[in-house]
């Protein structure tokens, strides 16, 4: 058990001895964590094992210059708060690098099972083999190339010179499978099944099995596609890596400040097609990534990015809202280890009113991709790869699966000229995303 | 604290393997004149990992009495016993090994913590001041400094008892330029195992700043090159990228035993006879690379491992798992990042030996060809071979001369056709992968490198 008395107290503690060392403010951050987990290869139970730590990470200011040390070695705590104080007076100056004032925050109920306490490295072992047996079950063409089901409890604490203090606990079933079918000398591509949840109520090993070994199955037998351009439906894993990270980057503050991002400047102007629209929910109900508060402790938000094709708001922590003139969005990102970035928390594009049956129903000739391997080039908006578990589209019908095909194009105008978004939605890491249809994709078979 | 982990260990019943590991490290990232981070972070802890009926298990903990590292040996243990009655392949045996017993110091004159963090930031912050300086087209400009500095205890029960030490610190530049809304940079790291001086002891940072300013002026105006394939030159840094990232990765044997396009080929012909390739816990030919490495995680003693010899395949990396399952012995290739890792098999120092050919003379040689030199932007390899990586900068190769620059080539093909291809090889030889680390999973520094060499390769340019 996670003791909040004890990391509270040791937070306090820390603040204490970096204030009586010369800071002005001070941030301490603290996550205490244990973990098991078992993983899987080839079929079989590989280590299992357990892992415990507490970090602390202290934010030192100093006449605005900010220092930052983190340390997991508690009995040698005053030695990182002299390292913080030290690092923040040898810096230069910036007058936005401020701490937040305290905000009201409301607790989210849902994020820690009691029963997670009890959780041994038996009960891991038990879901594991759950995992390949079945994947065995299923169909004996299924090879489960890797695995792994881990329980995470982490109890996180905030505490600073500004009054903010604020403990949170959390507990997180992580499990996935990677599965390839073999049909005789014919081997798919690699598939990927996973989910996060809080409470041991919710796993569901059958879902993400059926999800890999499914997708799998399904591309056995691929050949050689066609080229051509246009449209291309990307299946949620394939949105997450074109389309996800190129989103949220052109949203960020700090591109923003950096003058990296074109959107930028055009909030409340169109930026996408009318049915796109994107949300950042950090208290979302079963949401892996969600919490009552953000690495700075500002109140997380249902918040929205992009309104019917409109640029509506920018993620940020403290420092940039400083520098922009407004306030902290709950957005400040990362761990114990390291100062605050800023990123989204559960990340989601709302579903369209077509089904993925109507989307695929409206291609003469397309591409459904389910993964896609390249890059996504988030300040160019260009994109290019290879067009993994693919199927060919002929006449509004799944033709057949295709292999060795690469797919390029531009975020920025496809986002604009998209046609249609399903209204199923999958769970992709601490994503939810639906099937979306690109138009005029560069498809070209090698 | 090695006593306390010798007498845990002479105590314990079974095979156990203790890892205590205390890092300390610092980072400095200056952007555009503005300081982004200065930290520092000290983290410590022990990894354990005991084998209970031919079925590892493990635990870390950062509880370093004795009584908390016997909780954590009770657990590594646990979970080992747990998962042994349903797994269905059990380790026979572990290999045995000559396994590191003595202190490894880093051999440096001048250690990083002699150097006071004013000193380091100032340098930040005036070669940052330097990049945008450099040109009226530079518009941004981006440096940093790290650090990593490790003490290692590693102790098991069939006699490892070693004490090591790492330093690593590393420096990176980039600059972008910008002419008509079309943006290019130039970029450059050093990394080095040793000390301050060291890190500098090949270029300066004014060199370095001098490189990345040229590289990203020059490239908004250079044409894109023509796709195809070409006969090559490749520098040391791509010679290593091409040894660690296409070829290395697909030696290693638990990538062997997934399924690996070496899985068949031992003791078969996969390079020309001019290529001999090896994986070295030393840092021959030159001072400094990064993976150094005289003791691997599991207490085994490195051994430079000849992977490739005259163009045969003659040996995988193997950690005691898979060198009992191969016959072979230990190659000392076993390493955890921190303490909470796990080892696995990595690689440490990977080159392609030097031959006999002079630069001047492969050069020379080439009628219509391409100078490629360094990693850019972008870069993947998959257990096949096939390997597709950005180069940094890449010239036109004309009538045995060097010519212009060509922009955003990329280099791909399958490695083992590339290093087949082979006709000359350089004299010459530099460890050259920079700041980069390896990711398995877990991250571990490690080098490469080797001399020029003359290939035919698939060149791409704009997609």
């Amino acid at each position: 058990m996670i003791q909040e008395t004890q990391l509270r107290e040791r937070c306090r503690e820390a603040l204490e001895l970096t204030k009586k060392h010369g800071a002005d403010d001070v941030e301490i951050y603290a996550e205490a964590s244990t973990a098991i987990s078992t993983e899987i290869e080839k079929q079989d139970l590989q280590m299992s094992s357990s892992r415990q730590e507490t970090m602390i990470g202290i934010r030192a200011i100093v006449d605005h210059r900010i220092g930052f040390a983190s340390t997991n070695a508690l009995e040698d705590l005053e030695a990182t708060c002299t390292d913080a104080v030290k690092l923040a007076k040898a810096s230069p100056s910036n007058e936005h690098n401020v701490l937040p004032e305290p905000r009201p925050v409301e607790a989210l109920s849902e994020l820690f099972d009691p029963q997670a306490e009890a959780f041994s490295v038996s009960d891991a072992v038990r879901h594991a083999i759950q995992i390949i047996e079945l994947a065995e079950k299923k169909d004996p063409r299924l090879v489960l190339g890797n695995g792994e089901f881990s329980v995470d409890m982490t109890g996180r604490c905030l505490v600073t010179s500004r009054g903010i203090d604020l403990f949170e606990r959390n507990s997180l079933f992580l499990y996935n499978a990677l599965a390839t079918a073999k049909d005789g000398d014919v081997v798919s591509n690699m598939a990927f099944g996973f989910d996060a949840v809080h409470s041991v109520d919710a796993i569901d090993i059958q879902a993400i099995v059926d999800k890999a070994c499914d997708d799998a199955l399904g591309s056995l037998g691929a050949t050689s596609g066609e080229s051509f351009a246009g449209p291309v439906l990307l299946a949620p894993q394939a949105v997450q890596a074109v389309l996800a990270g190129f989103l949220s980057f052109q949203l960020n503050g700090k591109n923003v400040l950096r003058g990296s991002s074109r959107w930028g400047k055009m909030l409340g102007n169109a930026v996408a097609h009318p049915s796109l629209t994107v949300v950042d929910d950090g208290r979302l109900s079963g949401g892996a990534m969600s919490g009552a508060f953000d690495r700075e402790g500002a109140p997380r938000q249902r918040f929205v990015l992009i309104d019917k094709g409109e640029a509506q708001g920018l993620m940020h922590n403290t420092f940039t809202a400083h520098a922009m003139g407004t306030t902290s969005t709950g957005h400040a990102s990362g761990s114990a280890r390291a100062l605050p970035g800023i990123g989204p928390s559960n990340f989601m594009i709302l579903p369209g009113d077509q089904s993925k049956a109507d989307l695929v129903a409206g291609m003469k000739q397309g591409l459904l991709v389910n993964r896609f391997a390249g890059s996504s080039n988030p300040i160019s908006g260009d994109f290019s790869g290879v067009a993994k578990a693919a199927y060919l589209i002929k006449d509004g019908k799944i033709d057949r699966p295709v292999t060795g095909t690469l797919i390029a194009g531009n975020a920025f105008e496809m986002v604009k000229t998209l046609s249609g978004i399903s209204s199923e939605t999958e769970r992709v890491f601490t994503a939810i995303l639906p099937y979306i249809r690109l138009e005029g994709v560069s498809v070209t078979a090698e | 604290m090695q006593e306390l982990l010798a007498r845990i260990a002479a105590q314990s019943s079974g095979w156990i393997e203790l890892r205590y590991q205390g890092r300390s490290t610092k980072q400095i990232a200056v952007r555009n004149g503005e300081l982004e981070e200065s930290s520092s972070k000290r983290i410590q802890g022990i990894g354990i990992r005991a084998l209970v009926d031919g079925v590892f298990g493990f635990a870390s903990t950062t509880d370093l009495t004795e009584g908390g590292i016997l909780k954590a040996i009770e657990a590594a243990q646990g979970a080992a016993r747990t998962s042994a009655s349903a797994k269905k392949h059990r380790i026979e045996d572990l290999a045995t090994a000559s396994f590191g017993v003595g202190s490894f110091p880093v051999p440096t004159q001048d250690p990083l913590d002699a150097h006071p963090l004013e000193e380091k930031l100032a340098l930040v912050l005036r070669i940052d001041n330097l990049i945008r300086s450099g040109s009226a087209s530079i518009v941004s400009s981006t440096t940093s400094y790290g650090e990593i500095q490790d003490e290692k205890y590693i102790v098991t029960t069939d006699g490892a008892k070693a004490h090591l030490f790492t330093s690593i610190p590393e420096f990176r530049v980039m600059a972008v330029a910008e002419k008509d809304g079309n943006q290019c940079f130039g970029n450059l790291s050093n990394a080095v195992t040793g000390g301050w001086s060291d890190l500098f002891a090949d270029r300066s940072p004014e060199e370095m700043v001098d490189y990345a300013v040229a590289m990203a002026v020059e490239q908004l105006s250079a044409p894109h090159p023509a796709g195809g394939t070409a006969t090559v030159i490749l520098d040391p840094g791509l010679v290593g990228v091409l040894s660690h990232e296409a070829i290395g990765h697909t030696v290693e044997a638990d990538i062997v035993l997934g399924g690996a396009i070496t899985a068949e080929k031992m003791n078969e012909k996969v390079a020309s006879e001019l290529i001999t390739m090896i994986d070295s816990p030393h840092t021959e030919y030159s001072p400094f690379a990064t993976g150094i490495l005289p003791v691997d995680d599991e207490g085994v003693e490195g051994r430079k491992t000849t992977l490739i010899e005259n163009g045969i395949l003659r040996s995988y990396l193997h950690n005691r798992e898979t060198a009992a399952h191969f016959g072979v012995e230990p190659t000392g290739n076993a390493r955890a990042f921190e303490y909470s890792d796990a080892p696995i098999i990595r690689m440490r120092n990977t080159y392609i030996e030097p031959g006999k050919a002079s630069l001047e003379e492969m050069i020379g040689g080439v009628k219509d060809g391409y100078y490629m030199c360094g990693l850019g932007f972008g870069g993947q390899a998959d257990s096949n071979a096939e390997f597709m990586f950005g180069v940094r900068e890449a010239r036109r190769i004309v009538d045995g001369k060097i010519g212009e620059l060509v922009r955003g080539a990329t280099i791909s093909g399958n490695a083992f056709d590339v290093l087949m291809s082979v006709d000359a090889v350089g004299d010459d030889f530099k460890w050259d992968l920079g700041a980069g680390s390896c990711g398995k999973g877990q991250a571990a520094k490690v080098d490469a490198g080797g001399p020029h060499l003359r290939c035919k390769a698939t060149i791409g340019g704009r997609q």
